[in-house]
């Protein structure tokens, strides 16, 4: 790490500690009610005494399963159809009208008609998070898939490759950094939908612990469960990114 | 074969007997426009034939018939006898554009070994006939890199490894050397030469490089433009091996770039 990184690293942490620090501020002045507002002290109070007892520690785990699940659902599913999609031309031309017309359909329209088929159940949450979090890897699939250069299917073709060799040596790799920017958006959207669910169907899990302390005014362990909800996302957007950088070494080595 | 490999002081070169490659009444049209008509060409096993021509008088696609990438409208391309319905694993192409050729998730050997895992090589194997194909292009000491951390001249080369990991009879390379700067060039028409004096391959070079037809090839053909046909067909007797000083000093050579010099000047005017 050189001279400059640890600069701005630093820097950024000095900027994230200011917020903190205007926050506690604001609480100790009491410009903010503390129903409403609690200091990053209680919140953090909040936070330790939460999973010493373990209830913060269920809860997390509950969001992260919904997460983990529909995002995996949704993975499986957005790569193979979008590699089958992308991979050709006349698919693209027939399918390309439908995705058109469900993509811009805002999930919270889906959830009315998942809960009405599965009523207020995991697998109602599974639908909506994975109905929502396909479409960045749907479409980045389809995207890569449809741009793999021509070339290689030649050298491919000269070479007498199997279609299965041509789709895991040549399709899939290099499709793979479109793929993972899909994968990397939609677990943002998979965060966001098991919140959405966990409030609107009461299932276990911190979109639940959140709303529970709001309707009784237990401001700081709302808070705890807003921060931990943020931290979940920092932490699957790095995880993310390292992964991508790991799997992308062979992009970022040009001069 | 080796009396008249004798004779004719190359390793190789030409032999007689039947054509490798065979266009007999190749024309060729796309989208309703002849890029080809009417091309008859024999290639000698072991000859090193180049065509030559203005740009977009279909050298390329010429190349990419003899590869099997295109079939002709009417006509018949034929190797060894049989005709070309689909590409062959011993025919090898090399691309100009070696950047898009490349797999460039791969390192230079994972790239070579592309080859040796379609034509079924235990993976046992792989590695030393890898070394030995990276070594034979000049690229032993970068088995581990991209190729977005190669030169041009190095991509090229490891392109060629790649092509000889096929074994293949017929090599047939597009304007290979088009991109890159003179020496490196220079430097690389010499490699092939020798790698195919090594190797017995026949090759099909098109290049709109007069000088680099004439230094590499036995024969050399010229393509008039729109549609495509052969408008000239020149027999190169320099000596080998071909030297890049004395080679190219040879009154013959001189003679032979006029001959193609006019020839490319008449067929744009």
């Amino acid at each position: 790490m050189n001279r400059s990184v640890l600069y701005w690293r630093a820097a950024s942490f000095a900027v994230a500690a200011g917020f903190v620090a205007l926050w506690q501020l604001i609480a100790d002045q009491r410009l903010v009610s503390p129903v409403f507002l609690p200091g990053p002290d209680r919140a953090w109070a909040s936070l330790v005494r939460g999973f010493a007892s373990g209830d913060l520690l269920d809860k997390l785990l509950g969001t992260l399963e919904h997460m983990a699940y529909g995002w995996f659902v949704a993975s499986i599913a957005g790569i193979a159809l979008g590699a089958m999609i992308g991979s050709s031309r006349t698919m693209r031309s027939y399918v390309a009208p439908s995705l058109e017309f469900l993509r811009p359909l805002p999930v919270s329209a889906v959830i009315p008609v998942a809960i009405a088929m599965f009523g207020l159940t995991q697998s109602m949450a599974l639908f909506v998070i994975a109905f929502g979090a396909i479409w960045p890897m749907l479409l980045a699939t389809i995207h890569g898939f449809a741009a793999v250069e021509p070339r290689l299917y030649e050298v491919a073709r000269s070479l007498h490759m199997s279609r299965l060799a041509i789709i895991f040596k040549i399709a899939l790799p290099s499709a793979s950094p479109d793929i993972l920017a899909g994968m990397r958006l939609s677990v943002t959207v998979a965060l966001i939908l098991s919140v959405v669910c966990e409030i609107l169907a009461g299932l276990d899990g911190l979109g639940h612990w959140v709303l529970l302390s709001a309707r009784s005014f237990r401001s700081a362990d709302l808070f705890a469960g807003v921060i931990l909800l943020g931290v979940i996302g920092y932490l699957t957007a790095l995880a993310m990114s390292m992964v991508e950088r790991r799997l992308l070494k062979w992009r970022s080595s040009g001069h | 074969m080796n009396r008249i490999a004798a004779v004719n002081q190359s390793a190789n070169g030409p032999r007689p007997g039947r054509a490798q490659i065979a266009f007999s009444g190749v024309t060729l049209n796309l989208g309703g426009k002849a890029i080809l008509e009417n091309i008859s060409l024999d290639v000698k096993p072991g000859e090193f034939l180049c065509i030559i021509g203005a740009s977009g008088c279909g050298k390329t696609t010429a190349l990419r018939l003899a590869a099997g990438l295109y079939q002709p409208t009417s006509g018949t391309v034929a190797f060894d006898g049989k005709p070309m319905l689909a590409p062959r694993r011993d025919i090898a192409i090399v691309f100009q554009d070696y950047g898009k050729a490349l797999l460039p998730w791969r390192t230079a050997s994972g790239n070579v070994s592309l080859a040796l895992e379609a034509s079924g090589m235990a993976a046992s194997q792989r590695a030393a006939r890898i070394d030995e194909l990276l070594k034979k292009v000049g690229l032993p000491n970068h088995a581990g890199k991209y190729p977005a951390e190669m030169s041009g001249g190095m991509q090229q080369r490891l392109q060629i490894a790649r092509c000889l990991a096929q074994e293949p009879k017929a090599l047939l390379m597009d304007e290979p050397f088009g991109a890159l700067d003179a020496m490196t060039r220079q430097g690389l028409q010499d490699e092939v030469l020798s790698l195919v004096r090594a190797s017995d391959a026949t090759v099909v070079f098109v290049t709109h490089d007069l000088e680099e037809a004439i230094y590499l090839g036995d024969r050399v053909i010229g393509l008039l433009p729109h549609p495509g046909r052969i408008g000239i067909e020149l027999k190169i007797d320099l000596p080998r091996p071909r030297d890049q000083l004395t080679t190219r000093e040879n009154p013959e050579f001189l003679r032979l770039r006029r001959e193609l010099f006019d020839f490319i000047k008449a067929s744009e005017a």
